[in-house]
Protein backbone atom coordinates (compact mmCIF):
# COMPACT_ATOMS: atom_id res chain seq x y z
CA UNK A 1 0.00 0.00 0.00
CA UNK A 2 2.96 2.59 0.73
CA UNK A 3 3.41 2.42 -3.35
CA UNK A 4 -0.05 4.09 -3.67
CA UNK A 5 -0.51 7.84 -4.08
CA UNK A 6 -2.81 9.58 -1.46
CA UNK A 7 -5.47 9.70 -4.22
CA UNK A 8 -5.61 5.89 -4.81
CA UNK A 9 -5.49 5.32 -1.33
CA UNK A 10 -8.20 7.54 -0.57
CA UNK A 11 -10.23 6.03 -3.23
CA UNK A 12 -10.13 2.92 -1.73
CA UNK A 13 -10.61 3.37 2.17
CA UNK A 14 -13.69 2.76 4.18
CA UNK A 15 -13.30 6.21 5.19
CA UNK A 16 -13.49 8.08 1.96
CA UNK A 17 -14.39 5.40 -0.57
CA UNK A 18 -17.86 6.80 -1.27
CA UNK A 19 -16.77 10.67 -1.36
CA UNK A 20 -17.38 11.97 -4.80
CA UNK A 21 -14.19 12.06 -6.82
CA UNK A 22 -14.09 16.00 -6.34
CA UNK A 23 -14.05 15.81 -2.72
CA UNK A 24 -11.45 13.11 -3.05
CA UNK A 25 -9.22 14.98 -4.92
CA UNK A 26 -9.17 18.01 -2.19
CA UNK A 27 -8.29 15.50 0.63
CA UNK A 28 -5.63 14.33 -1.52
CA UNK A 29 -3.74 17.70 -1.65
CA UNK A 30 -3.92 18.27 2.27
CA UNK A 31 -2.78 14.58 2.92
CA UNK A 32 0.61 12.40 3.02
CA UNK A 33 1.75 9.02 3.73
CA UNK A 34 3.29 7.42 7.15
CA UNK A 35 4.96 4.43 8.03
CA UNK A 36 5.59 3.25 11.65
CA UNK A 37 7.01 0.34 12.99
CA UNK A 38 5.91 -1.87 15.67
CA UNK A 39 6.25 0.58 18.81
CA UNK A 40 6.54 3.79 17.03
CA UNK A 41 4.07 6.52 18.08
CA UNK A 42 1.75 7.90 15.63
CA UNK A 43 0.69 10.60 17.89
CA UNK A 44 1.21 11.48 21.65
CA UNK A 45 -1.20 12.88 24.54
CA UNK A 46 -0.89 16.52 25.45
CA UNK A 47 1.00 17.06 21.94
CA UNK A 48 -0.84 19.54 19.61
CA UNK A 49 -3.43 17.66 17.74
CA UNK A 50 -2.30 18.88 14.36
CA UNK A 51 -3.36 15.73 11.78
CA UNK A 52 -6.15 12.94 11.31
CA UNK A 53 -4.61 9.95 10.51
CA UNK A 54 -6.71 7.13 8.29
CA UNK A 55 -5.04 3.74 9.05
CA UNK A 56 -4.14 1.71 6.25
CA UNK A 57 -3.12 -1.25 7.37
CA UNK A 58 -1.67 -2.74 10.39
CA UNK A 59 -2.79 -1.95 14.04
CA UNK A 60 -2.90 0.58 16.25
CA UNK A 61 -3.13 0.66 20.16
CA UNK A 62 -5.09 3.69 21.47
CA UNK A 63 -3.62 4.03 25.02
CA UNK A 64 -3.06 6.06 28.15
CA UNK A 65 0.38 5.99 30.15
CA UNK A 66 -0.35 5.62 33.65
CA UNK A 67 2.60 6.39 35.68
CA UNK A 68 4.28 3.74 37.57
CA UNK A 69 2.38 1.40 35.71
CA UNK A 70 3.13 2.23 31.82
CA UNK A 71 1.27 2.04 29.29
CA UNK A 72 -2.46 1.26 29.49
CA UNK A 73 -3.86 -0.24 26.31
CA UNK A 74 -7.72 0.38 25.85
CA UNK A 75 -8.52 -0.10 22.49
CA UNK A 76 -6.88 -0.78 19.33
CA UNK A 77 -7.33 -0.02 15.65
CA UNK A 78 -7.10 -1.58 12.26
CA UNK A 79 -6.39 -0.99 9.12
CA UNK A 80 -9.80 0.46 7.33
CA UNK A 81 -10.22 2.69 9.89
CA UNK A 82 -9.33 6.49 11.33
CA UNK A 83 -7.62 7.77 14.20
CA UNK A 84 -8.18 11.45 16.05
CA UNK A 85 -10.44 13.81 16.24
CA UNK A 86 -8.91 16.05 18.29
CA UNK A 87 -7.63 18.07 15.45
CA UNK A 88 -11.53 19.41 15.31
CA UNK A 89 -11.72 20.41 18.95
CA UNK A 90 -10.12 23.31 20.38
CA UNK A 91 -7.71 23.23 22.26
CA UNK A 92 -6.18 20.53 19.38
CA UNK A 93 -4.27 18.91 21.53
CA UNK A 94 -4.58 15.03 21.78
CA UNK A 95 -5.91 13.29 24.73
CA UNK A 96 -4.66 9.78 24.39
CA UNK A 97 -1.47 7.84 22.69
CA UNK A 98 -1.25 5.88 19.52
CA UNK A 99 0.96 3.27 19.30
CA UNK A 100 1.78 0.66 16.47
CA UNK A 101 1.37 -2.49 17.95
CA UNK A 102 2.53 -3.50 14.03
CA UNK A 103 3.96 -2.02 11.10
CA UNK A 104 0.89 0.25 10.13
CA UNK A 105 0.47 2.28 7.39
CA UNK A 106 -1.40 5.75 7.12
CA UNK A 107 -2.84 8.74 5.36
CA UNK A 108 -2.12 11.31 7.63
CA UNK A 109 -4.37 14.90 6.89
CA UNK A 110 -3.03 17.97 7.54
CA UNK A 111 -5.58 19.30 10.65
CA UNK A 112 -5.15 22.83 10.04
CA UNK A 113 -5.77 22.99 6.38
CA UNK A 114 -8.52 20.53 6.65
CA UNK A 115 -10.39 22.99 8.73
CA UNK A 116 -9.80 25.65 6.43
CA UNK A 117 -11.01 23.67 3.54
CA UNK A 118 -14.17 22.82 5.82
CA UNK A 119 -14.98 26.66 6.39
CA UNK A 120 -14.67 26.72 2.88
CA UNK A 121 -16.38 23.65 1.77
CA UNK A 122 -19.33 23.57 4.36
CA UNK A 123 -21.07 20.79 2.75
CA UNK A 124 -17.84 18.66 2.45
CA UNK A 125 -16.70 19.81 6.09
CA UNK A 126 -20.02 18.26 7.16
CA UNK A 127 -19.71 14.91 5.36
CA UNK A 128 -16.31 14.35 6.83
CA UNK A 129 -18.08 15.21 10.20
CA UNK A 130 -21.19 12.74 9.41
CA UNK A 131 -18.11 9.78 8.95
CA UNK A 132 -16.05 10.80 12.06
CA UNK A 133 -19.52 11.05 14.25
CA UNK A 134 -19.99 7.05 12.82
CA UNK A 135 -16.50 6.60 14.12
CA UNK A 136 -17.01 8.39 17.40
CA UNK A 137 -20.40 6.26 18.13
CA UNK A 138 -18.77 2.96 17.21
CA UNK A 139 -15.39 3.79 19.84
CA UNK A 140 -17.57 5.02 22.49
CA UNK A 141 -20.23 1.76 21.83
CA UNK A 142 -17.22 -0.39 22.28
CA UNK A 143 -15.78 1.28 25.30
CA UNK A 144 -19.47 1.39 27.18
CA UNK A 145 -19.82 -2.61 26.32
CA UNK A 146 -16.20 -2.89 27.46
CA UNK A 147 -17.03 -1.48 30.63
CA UNK A 148 -19.59 -4.12 31.45
CA UNK A 149 -17.21 -6.90 31.93
CA UNK A 150 -19.47 -8.91 30.08
CA UNK A 151 -17.16 -12.37 30.68
CA UNK A 152 -16.44 -11.82 34.30
CA UNK A 153 -17.91 -13.94 36.80
CA UNK A 154 -21.60 -14.93 36.40
CA UNK A 155 -23.99 -16.45 38.70
CA UNK A 156 -23.89 -19.32 40.75
CA UNK A 157 -24.45 -23.08 39.57
CA UNK B 1 -48.00 -61.68 26.54
CA UNK B 2 -44.44 -59.86 25.65
CA UNK B 3 -41.32 -61.31 26.55
CA UNK B 4 -40.10 -58.31 28.98
CA UNK B 5 -37.24 -56.05 27.26
CA UNK B 6 -33.76 -56.47 27.94
CA UNK B 7 -32.40 -53.40 29.74
CA UNK B 8 -32.51 -50.43 28.18
CA UNK B 9 -29.83 -48.92 25.86
CA UNK B 10 -27.37 -46.46 28.11
CA UNK B 11 -28.85 -42.93 27.78
CA UNK B 12 -32.11 -44.16 26.80
CA UNK B 13 -33.92 -43.10 30.09
CA UNK B 14 -33.34 -39.71 30.22
CA UNK B 15 -33.88 -39.54 33.77
CA UNK B 16 -30.87 -41.91 34.96
CA UNK B 17 -27.52 -40.68 34.66
CA UNK B 18 -24.96 -43.15 33.07
CA UNK B 19 -21.70 -42.96 34.76
CA UNK B 20 -18.98 -41.90 32.64
CA UNK B 21 -15.29 -41.66 34.39
CA UNK B 22 -12.69 -38.43 34.19
CA UNK B 23 -9.95 -40.23 31.93
CA UNK B 24 -8.36 -35.98 30.85
CA UNK B 25 -8.40 -32.66 32.04
CA UNK B 26 -6.92 -29.79 31.11
CA UNK B 27 -6.74 -26.34 32.64
CA UNK B 28 -7.90 -23.59 30.60
CA UNK B 29 -7.47 -20.86 32.54
CA UNK B 30 -7.30 -19.97 35.94
CA UNK B 31 -11.21 -20.92 36.76
CA UNK B 32 -12.01 -23.16 33.69
CA UNK B 33 -10.90 -26.78 32.91
CA UNK B 34 -12.18 -28.82 30.22
CA UNK B 35 -12.71 -32.33 31.16
CA UNK B 36 -12.49 -35.32 28.82
CA UNK B 37 -14.96 -38.05 29.95
CA UNK B 38 -15.22 -41.62 28.78
CA UNK B 39 -17.48 -44.60 30.05
CA UNK B 40 -15.59 -47.40 31.44
CA UNK B 41 -17.73 -50.20 29.60
CA UNK B 42 -17.74 -48.69 25.87
CA UNK B 43 -21.45 -47.20 26.38
CA UNK B 44 -21.93 -44.03 23.80
CA UNK B 45 -24.19 -40.82 24.03
CA UNK B 46 -24.61 -39.55 20.65
CA UNK B 47 -24.46 -36.17 20.34
CA UNK B 48 -24.75 -32.79 18.22
CA UNK B 49 -22.75 -29.75 18.29
CA UNK B 50 -24.23 -27.31 20.58
CA UNK B 51 -26.34 -29.64 22.22
CA UNK B 52 -25.90 -30.03 26.33
CA UNK B 53 -25.68 -32.78 28.48
CA UNK B 54 -26.51 -32.62 32.52
CA UNK B 55 -23.26 -33.53 34.59
CA UNK B 56 -24.00 -34.65 37.95
CA UNK B 57 -22.04 -34.72 40.60
CA UNK B 58 -22.63 -37.47 42.93
CA UNK B 59 -23.93 -35.57 46.20
CA UNK B 60 -23.52 -32.07 45.08
CA UNK B 61 -25.94 -31.42 42.19
CA UNK B 62 -26.27 -31.26 38.78
CA UNK B 63 -25.60 -28.93 36.31
CA UNK B 64 -26.28 -28.29 32.21
CA UNK B 65 -22.73 -28.19 30.42
CA UNK B 66 -22.47 -28.14 26.72
CA UNK B 67 -20.34 -30.33 24.70
CA UNK B 68 -17.07 -28.76 23.58
CA UNK B 69 -15.27 -31.76 21.79
CA UNK B 70 -16.13 -33.16 18.24
CA UNK B 71 -19.01 -35.93 18.14
CA UNK B 72 -16.52 -38.22 16.55
CA UNK B 73 -16.86 -40.94 19.53
CA UNK B 74 -19.76 -41.14 21.25
CA UNK B 75 -18.12 -43.06 23.99
CA UNK B 76 -15.31 -39.43 25.39
CA UNK B 77 -17.05 -36.78 25.97
CA UNK B 78 -15.39 -33.16 25.90
CA UNK B 79 -17.09 -30.20 28.75
CA UNK B 80 -15.60 -26.84 29.08
CA UNK B 81 -16.51 -26.21 32.68
CA UNK B 82 -16.26 -22.64 34.47
CA UNK B 83 -15.99 -22.73 38.19
CA UNK B 84 -18.71 -20.41 39.37
CA UNK B 85 -20.90 -22.12 42.22
CA UNK B 86 -20.97 -25.07 44.32
CA UNK B 87 -20.95 -27.84 41.10
CA UNK B 88 -19.29 -25.83 38.70
CA UNK B 89 -16.48 -25.48 41.03
CA UNK B 90 -16.57 -29.52 42.44
CA UNK B 91 -16.90 -30.39 38.51
CA UNK B 92 -13.74 -28.09 37.76
CA UNK B 93 -11.93 -29.90 40.29
CA UNK B 94 -12.23 -33.03 39.72
CA UNK B 95 -9.11 -35.62 38.84
CA UNK B 96 -8.52 -38.10 36.83
CA UNK B 97 -10.43 -41.74 37.37
CA UNK B 98 -13.14 -39.60 39.24
CA UNK B 99 -17.42 -40.84 38.24
CA UNK B 100 -19.34 -38.04 36.86
CA UNK B 101 -23.27 -38.79 36.28
CA UNK B 102 -23.81 -37.84 32.69
CA UNK B 103 -27.91 -37.62 30.77
CA UNK B 104 -28.30 -36.27 27.98
CA UNK B 105 -27.52 -35.69 25.19
CA UNK B 106 -30.35 -32.79 25.14
CA UNK B 107 -31.58 -29.97 22.87
CA UNK B 108 -30.85 -28.74 19.55
CA UNK B 109 -27.95 -28.37 18.09
CA UNK B 110 -25.89 -25.96 16.07
CA UNK B 111 -27.47 -25.87 11.86
CA UNK B 112 -24.34 -27.61 10.53
CA UNK B 113 -25.96 -29.57 7.62
CA UNK B 114 -28.54 -26.55 6.72
CA UNK B 115 -25.41 -24.27 6.94
CA UNK B 116 -23.62 -26.48 4.03
CA UNK B 117 -22.79 -24.46 0.75
CA UNK B 118 -22.95 -21.26 3.26
CA UNK B 119 -20.79 -19.38 4.31
CA UNK B 120 -20.12 -19.62 7.75
CA UNK B 121 -19.49 -17.03 11.01
CA UNK B 122 -18.85 -18.08 14.20
CA UNK B 123 -18.65 -15.30 16.83
CA UNK B 124 -17.92 -16.49 20.31
CA UNK B 125 -17.70 -14.45 23.46
CA UNK B 126 -16.24 -15.60 26.48
CA UNK B 127 -16.82 -19.39 27.36
CA UNK B 128 -19.53 -19.39 24.64
CA UNK B 129 -16.66 -20.75 22.26
CA UNK B 130 -17.19 -23.84 24.02
CA UNK B 131 -20.07 -25.15 22.39
CA UNK B 132 -19.11 -23.00 19.44
CA UNK B 133 -15.53 -25.30 19.17
CA UNK B 134 -18.00 -28.36 18.99
CA UNK B 135 -19.31 -26.94 15.68
CA UNK B 136 -16.12 -25.82 14.18
CA UNK B 137 -14.65 -28.89 14.76
CA UNK B 138 -17.22 -30.76 13.00
CA UNK B 139 -16.90 -28.36 10.10
CA UNK B 140 -12.98 -28.17 10.22
CA UNK B 141 -13.38 -32.11 9.16
CA UNK B 142 -15.87 -31.86 6.61
CA UNK B 143 -14.58 -28.26 5.11
CA UNK B 144 -15.46 -28.63 1.73
CA UNK B 145 -18.91 -28.82 2.44
CA UNK B 146 -18.48 -25.08 3.64
CA UNK B 147 -18.03 -21.76 1.67
CA UNK B 148 -15.83 -19.50 3.68
CA UNK B 149 -15.51 -19.51 7.34
CA UNK B 150 -14.76 -17.16 10.05
CA UNK B 151 -14.61 -17.20 13.68
CA UNK B 152 -14.50 -14.16 15.61
CA UNK B 153 -13.92 -14.61 19.57
CA UNK B 154 -13.81 -12.18 22.03
CA UNK B 155 -12.53 -12.99 25.79
CA UNK B 156 -12.09 -10.85 29.05
CA UNK B 157 -8.06 -10.49 28.64
CA UNK B 158 -5.50 -12.71 26.94
CA UNK B 159 -5.43 -14.64 30.29
CA UNK B 160 -8.86 -16.05 29.71
CA UNK B 161 -8.73 -17.32 26.45
CA UNK B 162 -9.62 -20.38 25.92
CA UNK B 163 -8.23 -23.63 23.67
CA UNK B 164 -5.06 -21.86 23.72
CA UNK B 165 -3.54 -24.63 20.95
CA UNK B 166 -6.63 -24.51 18.99
CA UNK B 167 -6.52 -20.90 18.42
CA UNK B 168 -2.85 -21.64 17.40
CA UNK B 169 -3.57 -24.41 15.21
CA UNK B 170 -6.31 -22.34 13.75
CA UNK B 171 -4.79 -19.63 13.11
CA UNK B 172 -2.50 -21.40 10.96
CA UNK B 173 -5.09 -22.60 8.29
CA UNK B 174 -5.30 -21.19 5.29
CA UNK B 175 -9.17 -21.83 4.88
CA UNK B 176 -10.38 -20.08 8.01
CA UNK B 177 -10.43 -16.69 9.40
CA UNK B 178 -9.81 -16.27 12.53
CA UNK B 179 -10.08 -12.79 14.53
CA UNK B 180 -9.57 -12.97 18.19
CA UNK B 181 -9.66 -9.65 20.63
CA UNK B 182 -9.51 -9.00 24.38
CA UNK B 183 -11.56 -6.38 26.16
CA UNK B 184 -8.58 -5.18 28.26
CA UNK B 185 -4.72 -6.47 28.34
CA UNK B 186 -1.59 -4.37 29.43
CA UNK B 187 1.15 -3.21 27.14
CA UNK B 188 2.43 -6.85 26.60
CA UNK B 189 -0.59 -7.75 24.43
CA UNK B 190 0.27 -7.34 20.62
CA UNK B 191 -3.23 -8.37 19.37
CA UNK B 192 -6.67 -6.39 19.19
CA UNK B 193 -8.39 -4.93 22.14
CA UNK B 194 -11.76 -4.09 21.50
CA UNK B 195 -15.34 -6.33 22.00
CA UNK B 196 -15.84 -8.80 19.75
CA UNK B 197 -19.19 -7.45 17.70
CA UNK B 198 -17.07 -4.64 16.73
CA UNK B 199 -14.92 -7.40 14.45
CA UNK B 200 -17.73 -7.96 12.33
CA UNK B 201 -16.77 -5.14 10.33
CA UNK B 202 -13.30 -6.18 9.65
CA UNK B 203 -14.86 -9.19 7.84
CA UNK B 204 -17.85 -7.67 6.53
CA UNK B 205 -15.93 -8.73 2.89
CA UNK B 206 -15.35 -12.16 4.10
CA UNK B 207 -19.16 -13.20 3.79
CA UNK B 208 -21.90 -12.73 1.55
CA UNK B 209 -24.76 -11.95 3.81
CA UNK B 210 -27.89 -13.91 2.47
CA UNK B 211 -25.81 -17.08 2.29
CA UNK B 212 -24.23 -16.87 5.34
CA UNK B 213 -25.16 -18.74 8.16
CA UNK B 214 -24.04 -17.17 11.73
CA UNK B 215 -23.72 -19.39 14.91
CA UNK B 216 -23.31 -17.20 18.37
CA UNK B 217 -22.73 -17.42 21.50
CA UNK B 218 -21.82 -15.76 24.67
CA UNK B 219 -23.57 -13.42 27.04
CA UNK B 220 -26.70 -12.10 26.20
CA UNK B 221 -25.94 -8.22 25.79
CA UNK B 222 -23.08 -9.70 23.10
CA UNK B 223 -25.24 -11.34 21.42
CA UNK B 224 -27.64 -8.35 21.05
CA UNK B 225 -25.28 -5.95 19.66
CA UNK B 226 -23.96 -9.07 17.41
CA UNK B 227 -27.12 -9.33 16.26
CA UNK B 228 -27.35 -5.81 15.24
CA UNK B 229 -24.41 -6.02 13.65
CA UNK B 230 -25.31 -8.99 11.56
CA UNK B 231 -29.07 -7.61 10.87
CA UNK B 232 -27.30 -4.31 9.54
CA UNK B 233 -24.94 -6.11 6.99
CA UNK B 234 -28.33 -7.57 5.61
CA UNK B 235 -27.74 -11.30 7.12
CA UNK B 236 -31.32 -12.24 7.44
CA UNK B 237 -32.67 -13.55 10.75
CA UNK B 238 -33.50 -17.07 10.16
CA UNK B 239 -30.02 -17.35 9.16
CA UNK B 240 -28.88 -15.79 12.67
CA UNK B 241 -28.19 -18.64 15.16
CA UNK B 242 -28.16 -18.37 18.72
CA UNK B 243 -27.64 -20.26 21.84
CA UNK B 244 -29.26 -19.52 25.07
CA UNK B 245 -28.29 -19.96 28.21
CA UNK B 246 -31.44 -20.21 31.03
CA UNK B 247 -31.76 -22.61 34.39
CA UNK B 248 -31.92 -25.81 32.76
CA UNK B 249 -33.22 -28.17 35.73
CA UNK B 250 -35.17 -31.14 33.95
CA UNK B 251 -33.66 -30.80 30.52
CA UNK B 252 -36.55 -32.53 29.20
CA UNK B 253 -38.85 -29.36 29.07
CA UNK B 254 -40.97 -30.50 32.15
CA UNK B 255 -40.63 -28.38 34.78
CA UNK B 256 -40.25 -25.07 33.19
CA UNK B 257 -37.58 -23.54 34.89
CA UNK B 258 -36.06 -22.75 31.24
CA UNK B 259 -39.36 -21.28 29.63
CA UNK B 260 -38.43 -18.18 27.16
CA UNK B 261 -41.54 -16.86 26.07
CA UNK B 262 -43.54 -20.25 24.73
CA UNK B 263 -40.42 -22.58 24.32
CA UNK B 264 -38.38 -24.41 26.54
CA UNK B 265 -34.30 -23.63 26.40
CA UNK B 266 -33.77 -27.38 26.50
CA UNK B 267 -35.87 -28.88 24.25
CA UNK B 268 -36.18 -26.31 21.90
CA UNK B 269 -32.89 -24.35 22.57
CA UNK B 270 -30.36 -24.10 23.29
CA UNK B 271 -30.02 -23.03 19.59
CA UNK B 272 -32.50 -21.47 18.08
CA UNK B 273 -32.80 -18.88 15.17
CA UNK B 274 -33.29 -15.08 15.59
CA UNK B 275 -36.02 -15.08 13.52
CA UNK B 276 -37.77 -17.34 16.37
CA UNK B 277 -36.37 -15.24 19.01
CA UNK B 278 -37.13 -11.97 17.65
CA UNK B 279 -40.62 -11.71 18.75
CA UNK B 280 -39.68 -11.99 22.07
CA UNK B 281 -36.02 -10.07 22.54
CA UNK B 282 -37.76 -7.25 23.20
CA UNK B 283 -39.46 -8.62 26.63
CA UNK B 284 -36.91 -7.37 29.32
CA UNK B 285 -38.19 -9.84 31.88
CA UNK B 286 -37.65 -12.97 29.63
Amino acid sequence: MSDHTPAEILGSHPFTADLSDEDRAQLAKLARLGVYDPDDYLLREGQPATAFYLIVEGLVSIELFIPGHGPRPLQTVEGGSAVGWSWMLAPSRWEFDARALERTTALILDGERLRDLFVEDCCLGLRIAHRLLFVVAERLKAARLQLLDLYGPPREL
Amino acid sequence: MREPSSAPPPGANPYIPVPFRVSGRRRETADTVTLRLRSPTGDSLPFKPGQFMMLYVFGVGEVPISVSGRPRRADILEHTVRAVGPVTRRLAALRRGDWVGVRGPFGQGWPLALAEGFDVLLVAGGLGLAPLRSALLQILAQRDRYRRVTVLYGARSPADLLYRLDLTRWQQRPDLELRVTVDRADERWRGQIGVVPALIAQVERQFEPTRTVALVCGPEVMMRFTVRELQKRGVPDDLIYLSLERNMKCALGLCGHCQFGPAFICKDGPVMPFSRLAPFSEIREL
